[in-house]
């Protein structure tokens, strides 16, 4: 059983990789995007760019320090609720953002005749990392509330910046010449 | 070794033929089945009971070949084969060798399972000519998702070669002598992995297509997605002579008839690119602006650390 795994994962992602494009081809016209640069279409008045300092807001622990201190249980758990919500919407719009830039890229550079894979490679896994990213946060918010998750990430990220310092550290004494192309 | 979907009992006597000329990799199976039998034949047998499961396989015949000689007719009335000549020599060739492959088995019976056998891959094998077609035009007007294509279709091919040697090698079970079904299992899985990647590049980069090479893809798609999970369930023990797995492809072919037959009724002028400009874009201006951007996303979920 364990031998035919790989053929039906193939065949399921086939399946769905159809669906998918179906769907794509079927409702909107992806290759009437704009073509403006992803930089200066996201700076425009009234844009659904999702903006940094409002992420930083809504995952702000002051706020919910000053709700935990002097409200009752029931507005602590309207906070959170209502702050739940708000980080969701908030995360979406990011992702949404997150697409639109790739769908611009590929929009713009698909008749180019110098297209780089190794660039596309690494645009795409970045692209796909910020999606996965955006859903790993949304299902923590969901599970676990937003203050929490804000912990977790938090946490990670500390984690993640002091494993890169020591890895840093140790090239810097492996391979000096190189330190800096990291 | 795992029985394959073609094992199904013949269930008239008269039909029992002598399966001597069929190649030894079948010898010592008690049963011998021909799955994709011409259903028609069974139209002949009187003295066993017709199943309802046997009607519908007829039905599924009958129509098919109608679906098919509907479409390479309407081909030539709309100069389609001009366009996609590998595409309609598939289904000219399957047509082809369904009709033959009835009259074999009603002149000359007794050569019946050799001739079905040999003739087993040679659709699955044309199949690759159709696979080469839609790449050559579906990303014809985008030479840069076409050269990552490639890349991608060379990724799959150097990795399927380097797994067969290594099966090979090591003496597992991937090797031309396993089976007739494995063969056509892992011919269709390559198929099925080429076409995965081509959807991948045409739908990240949204490369504009007619209506007929959609309808060639996704029909052709669909029909090896459904060949690749039945021949592999099929090849389940206790499963081989289920009839509802063995209905499976026959029904997903019929399907990918009917696409085509919606998607290749006319000939579709292929999409405008008037509305994109003809000026060569600076790549590396605009995939760096593109890394700048997700990268200025990526500040937005620092939260105090760093990502």
């Amino acid at each position: 059983m364990s031998q035919l795994l790989p053929y039906f994962a193939v065949g399921l992602l086939l399946l769905v990789a159809l669906g998918l494009w179906a769907r794509q081809s079927l409702t909107t016209r992806k290759g009437s995007v704009a073509l403006s640069m992803p930089c200066e279409r996201s700076s425009g008045a009234g844009s659904a760019t999702p903006r940094r300092d409002l992420g930083e807001r809504i995952f702000d622990l002051h706020d919910w320090d000053f709700v935990r201190c002097e409200t009752t249980s029931e507005i602590q758990r309207l906070f959170q609720q209502e702050r739940a919500v708000l980080a969701i919407s908030w995360l979406r719009r990011t992702r949404r953002q997150v697409s639109f830039v790739m769908r611009t890229h590929a929009t713009g550079v698909r008749r180019s005749k110098n297209l780089q894979p190794a660039m596309e490679l690494k645009l795409l896994l970045s692209y796909l990392s910020l999606v996965m990213l955006c859903d790993i946060l949304i299902g923590l918010i969901w599970l676990r509330g937003p203050v929490r998750t804000r912990r977790i990430v938090g946490q990670t990220f500390h984690w993640t910046a002091r494993l890169r310092l020591a890895f840093e550290q140790l090239i810097a004494i492996v391979d000096p010449a190189n330190r800096k192309a990291l | 070794m795992a029985r394959d979907p073609y094992h199904r009992r013949l269930r008239f006597p008269q039909f029992q033929v002598c399966l001597d000329g069929l190649p030894k990799l079948e010898a010592g199976r008690d049963e011998i089945i021909l799955n994709l039998f011409p259903p028609c034949m069974l139209i002949f047998a009187q003295t066993s009971p017709v199943a309802a499961a046997s009607v519908f396989e007829q039905i599924l015949w009958w129509v098919g070949n109608a679906a098919e000689a509907l479409i390479l007719l309407r081909s030539i009335r709309q100069k389609l084969y001009e366009k996609y000549p590998a595409f309609y020599f598939y289904l000219g060739t399957v047509l082809m060798l369904q009709l033959f492959r009835f009259s074999i088995f009603v002149f000359y019976p007794n050569a019946f399972p050799a001739f079905y056998w040999y003739t087993q891959f040679l659709p699955a094998t044309v199949g690759y000519a159709v696979i080469l077609e839609i790449f050559k035009l579906g990303l014809k007007s985008s030479p840069g998702a076409a050269r990552m294509a490639r890349t991608v279709l060379w990724g799959v091919l150097g990795t399927v070669i380097l797994k067969v040697f290594v099966d090979a090698l090591s003496g597992s079970t991937w090797s031309m002598a396993t089976s007739f079904t494995e063969l056509e299992r892992n011919l269709r899985t390559v198929q099925a992995l080429l076409i995965l990647a081509i959807i991948a590049v045409l739908a990240f980069y949204a490369v504009p297509n007619s209506r007929n090479l959609k309808g060639i893809i996704f029909g052709y798609g669909l029909y090896i997605c459904a060949s690749v999970m039945s021949l592999a369930f099929g090849s389940l023990p206790g499963n081989a002579t289920r009839p509802g797995w063995r209905h499976v492809q026959p029904i997903a072919y019929l399907a990918a008839l009917f696409i085509w037959t919606y998607s290749l009724w006319s000939r579709q002028p292929d999409p405008e690119t008037e509305d994109e400009p003809k000026i060569e874009r600076d790549y590396r201006l605009i995939a760096k602006q593109t890394g700048r951007a997700l990268s200025k996303i990526r500040s937005y979920f620092k939260m105090g650390g760093e990502l």
